[in-house]
């Protein structure tokens, strides 16, 4: 509840001072070296990539890690975070690695793969597009894209926040997708993230940029894994941060699929820019990670914007999984519609966030959140805020949460259709994560996530 | 249409008047000796001067807390008088006929009528006057049922064993910043007690009213319902206006045991500064109860259209299985007013229920959060919560905000938590005078409409009262 989060969300391009003598946080200071260990030569082009790098770098030495007595961090304890000393992966194994159950069949030939951060230009494949999108590294970014770059990377509006200013400050190669103007793109763009860290603890920082140009179409699928043939013991870090430009009229489909190993950890940042018309769609998916945070925000710099952001948390065991989203409305007649689900097993923590900003400017908004939650074992454990904050006077805005396990009636209503208890139950869950399964634009997408649900509470025992 | 609503909010405060009494007052500023002066002032027993001193220290410590969503400047804790008393010529009174006429007519003047024999209505009334209870009603025909109604100075001396049984049980001396200050240097408030399986004849109600403009007001209220019993009981409080701010900082306690209840409103109408935002009171309040026995409920009522600030979460932890808490609210604010109010229900006990209704309705440049929580802990079994908060938003430059907090850690729990933020429509209004209903009629219409889950939930007499409160404060408000 701090007065900031009441207020207008903050705009990151506050200058910071770029002298600080005090080191207020060892353990980020150390972060912070590691990462800029990545920085290497810096081509001609990109120079003043270096200006973004300092001033970030300047912010972070300033910060500090979070804790929970930070109102945004209330919930979500950052401690055992703080415990293991995170170095950058410094080679490269990519080869090595068969990436089959990873990919997929939609997108086959328009897919960049990042391993531990660094591209895997040999595992990635950009044939299947038009000739005038641009899917690429930074490094293989075309010259003239490298100018252009400039005036979007960095410039998002939105909480200053020191995962991201971590994130920026070791900026060495990045995803970007472009799409020129008035192009739909069929294809869908999988940018595949996996990692591979075993024995010493990894981090690494994906950083996404994509921009689509006005009366474009995209579909967009990001999605953060890691290596499935090992088992999940390694413990690393995953720090990223996407951006997304979505101008006038222009169209965006975005998935976001986290699915980390079960002993890592994952920060996430997804900023998102809507010009006017525009409309956005994200879905996001969380399954994995032993603590994750996904922060999504969106802004809208122009009127009649519609944005649907759906969300769906499966967690079971210990893992803590934390998304905190923010839908900055300050343009008139725009739409915004989330739904956010959360299925919680064992002694999970499901933590949701969802705040809605209607500032004067923003007459005839019509903006719906709800967040359902359904809790399967009796130590699992769910913290909701669903959060409103309105000025203008004329508009519609709602907001809804529940909180609850699966209904006696309903799970009988199954039984006496001849399922026996547990297979009624498995049915219902599958139902409650399908209403957002479904939303995802690829089919083998939706199987993959359908097997997983199912995988996910098989072993659970869901009789009472 | 906004001229017609315009002229409509701008009512003015009818109970903005000054009462000239002679007041003894001790000097401006806080320290561990004035703690000690209002203890001796009142005479107290040992035990309070240390339940005083105590949360005078924890307070030193303390920090004021800077998360709930208003704006104000520093307040300076040394130049506030923490006691002022109107004098009384003897030290005990007999008789209602020796109060100081002054005071009657203060509250005469207030609709208060403190003259028994005048009373129609059956409420017993306690009239606190800046720091000090000035005379409870219908002590002796309460008395016959073993009901102890007075002010809490009275209570510490005629019972003292009681207010040390449960005074800081449910709000503890350092719960939070402006109750620990409320602990050390509370002046006067109400006490009641309801014995085993008695249901309280008439209803309770104490009237606050701030006179002297450099005081602040800091009553504790102590209400004790023993197995059994129930009660209803009303809050009521004006303040003249003065450009300056006074500080409120108020506690009340509520104890309900097995099976018993507890009923309690408020409709607080403090002075709320003018339409520039200068002067009015600020309103930090800490409300408790504590359900603590089996099947036992507490409900909150509370209409807020006064204060410059307003900051309280009327709360209740639900300890006893099956015990019901409820919370109905309507918050009004309107020129440059901020309120931050909302309610806590902490589930602790099995089968535990609760249910929140709050109505937020802002107008002008004002600013009106709900904050709530809604906590299920690990071991309350079926716990049951349903939430609805509602605002109504008139004009462009009103903000309405929602802070709802669900904290569920037991999965048989069942919470719904639902809100909205709407407008009077133009075409609502033209449907109306389409029948032939003035557009102000109209709007007085729909806020009650809009408020009707909560008025329903106050005595009668209060609920036409807060009816027309706010139709008053909303004059010329819509547009």
């Amino acid at each position: 509840m701090s007065r900031q989060s009441s207020t207008a969300i903050p705009n990151s391009d506050e200058t910071v001072g770029l002298t600080s003598v005090l080191v207020r946080d060892a353990y980020l200071t150390e972060l912070l070296k590691q990462c800029q260990g990545l920085i290497q030569v810096i081509e001609p082009e990109v120079a003043w990539m270096q200006e973004i790098r300092d001033r970030a770098a300047a912010w972070v030495r300033q910060s500090t890690i979070p804790t929970t007595r930070d109102e945004e961090w209330r919930f979500t304890d950052l401690s055992p975070l703080r415990q293991i000393a995170f170095q950058v992966e410094t080679q490269s194994i990519t080869s090595l690695l068969d990436i089959t159950p990873l990919t997929l069949p939609e997108a086959a030939n328009s897919r960049l793969v990042f391993i531990n951060g660094v591209y895997a230009p040999d595992l990635s494949a950009v044939v299947d597009l038009p000739d005038s999108v641009v899917v690429s590294n930074l490094t293989g970014l075309p010259l003239e894209y490298r100018s252009r770059v400039r005036d979007y990377l960095a410039q998002q509006q939105g909480t200053q926040e020191v995962f991201t200013a971590l994130n920026t400050a070791g900026i060495t190669d990045m995803a970007v997708v472009w799409i020129p103007k008035n192009l739909v793109v069929e294809t869908p763009i999988h940018l595949l993230f996996i990692s591979t860290a075993s024995g010493t603890p990894i981090i690494s920082q994906p950083r996404c940029l994509v921009v689509a140009e006005s009366g474009s179409s995209v579909t967009l699928i990001e999605e953060y894994t890691h290596r499935r043939d090992v088992a999940e013991a390694a413990v690393y870090f995953t720090n990223a941060v996407t951006e997304i430009w979505v101008e006038e009229n222009a169209q965006v489909n975005h998935t976001r699929i986290e699915r980390e190993s079960g002993t890592a950890f994952h920060i996430g940042k997804s900023v998102i820019a809507q010009a006017r018309d525009s409309r956005y769609t994200c879905n996001a998916i969380t399954l994995g990670a032993k603590l994750s945070r996904h922060n999504l925000e969106v802004f809208q710099t122009g009127e009649q914007t519609e944005t649907t952001l759906n969300g769906l948390t499966m967690i079971a065991l210990q893992q803590l999984a934390d998304t905190h989203s923010a839908i900055a409305l300050n343009h008139p007649y725009g739409t915004s519609n989330q739904l956010h689900k959360c299925i919680v097993a064992d002694r999970a923590h499901a933590v949701f966030n969802g705040k809605v900003f209607v500032p004067k400017a923003a007459q005839l908004t019509n903006a719906g959140q709800l967040n359902r939650n359904l809790l399967l074992s009796p130590k699992a454990r769910v913290d909701t805020k669903p959060q409103l904050e309105i000025t203008a006077d004329n508009v519609k805005c709602a907001h809804g949460a529940t909180v609850s396990q699966l209904d006696d009636e309903e799970v009988f209503y199954l039984q006496s259709r001849g399922l026996d208890e547990d297979n009624a139950r498995k049915l219902l869950i599958n139902a409650f994560a399908a209403e957002i399964i479904n939303q995802l634009p690829l089919v083998s997408l939706r199987e993959r996530l359908s097997t997983a649900v199912s995988k996910q509470y098989s072993a659970l025992s869901l009789k009472r | 249409m906004s001229a017609t609503v315009n002229t409509l909010v701008n009512q003015p405060y009818k109970y903005g008047f000054i009462t000239d009494i002679e007041a003894d007052t001790i000097p401006r500023g806080l320290s561990e000796d004035v703690v000690r002066l209002i203890s001796a002032k009142k005479n107290e027993p040992e035990f309070m001067l240390e339940f005083r001193l105590k949360a005078y220290r924890q307070w030193l410590k303390m920090t004021e807390p800077t998360w709930p969503n208003v704006q104000y400047p520093k307040i300076d804790y040394q130049n506030i008088i923490y006691y002022s008393a109107p004098k009384q010529q003897k030290a005990k009174l007999n008789s209602l006929d020796e109060v100081d006429p002054t005071l009657l007519e203060t509250f005469e003047k207030l609709g208060i009528s403190l003259s028994e024999q005048k009373r129609l209505s059956n409420v017993a009334v306690d009239a606190i006057f800046d720091s000090v209870s000035v005379a409870t009603t219908f002590k002796e025909k309460l008395a016959k049922d073993g009901v102890i109604f007075c002010s809490i100075s009275e209570a510490l001396q005629e019972h003292p064993e009681l207010v040390q049984k449960y005074l800081g049980s449910v709000v503890p001396v350092a719960d939070n910043y402006f109750a620990a200050l409320n602990a050390a240097v509370f002046s006067d408030g109400s006490f009641v007690y309801i014995p085993k399986n008695t249901k309280c004849p008439m209803e309770l109600s104490t009237y606050f009213r701030i006179n002297s403009g450099d005081t602040g007001q800091f009553e504790r209220t102590l209400i004790v319902a023993e197995a059994g019993s129930s009660v209803s009981y009303l809050e009521g409080c004006t303040a003249p206006m003065y450009d300056t701010n006074q500080l409120h900082a108020a506690v009340v306690e509520l104890v309900a045991l097995d099976n018993a209840e507890i009923k309690y409103s408020t409709v607080q109408n403090w002075y709320a500064g003018d339409e520039n935002g200068k002067g009015g009171i600020y309103n930090f309040v800490t409300k408790r109860g504590l359900c603590q026995g089996v099947n036992s409920k507490i409900s909150w009522t509370q209409v807020e259209t006064g204060s410059a600030i307003t900051w309280k979460y009327p709360s209740c932890v639900l300890i006893g299985d099956n015990s019901v808490g409820e919370f109905y609210s309507v918050a009004l604010t309107n020129h440059k007013q901020q309120a931050d109010t909302g309610t806590k229900m902490v589930h602790v006990g099995k089968n535990t229920r609760s249910t929140i209704i709050s109505k937020g309705i802002s107008a002008g440049g004002s600013s009106n959060s709900y904050r709530g929580l809604v906590k299920v802990n690990p071991k309350a079994v079926g716990a049951r919560n349903y939430s609805q908060c509602d605002s109504m938003l008139i004009g462009d430059n009103a903000h309405a905000n929602t802070f709802p907090y669900i904290q569920v850690q037991n999965n048989t729990a069942q919470v719904e938590h639902e809100a909205s933020t709407s407008k009077i429509g133009v075409d609502q209004l033209f449907y109306f005078s389409q029948r032939g209903i003035s557009a102000e009629d109209a709007i007085s219409m729909m806020i009650s409409g809009f408020c009707k889950d909560v008025f329903n939930q106050l005595p009668m007499e209060f609920a036409v009262e807060a009816d027309r409160l706010l139709s008053l404060k909303l004059e010329g408000s819509v547009g």
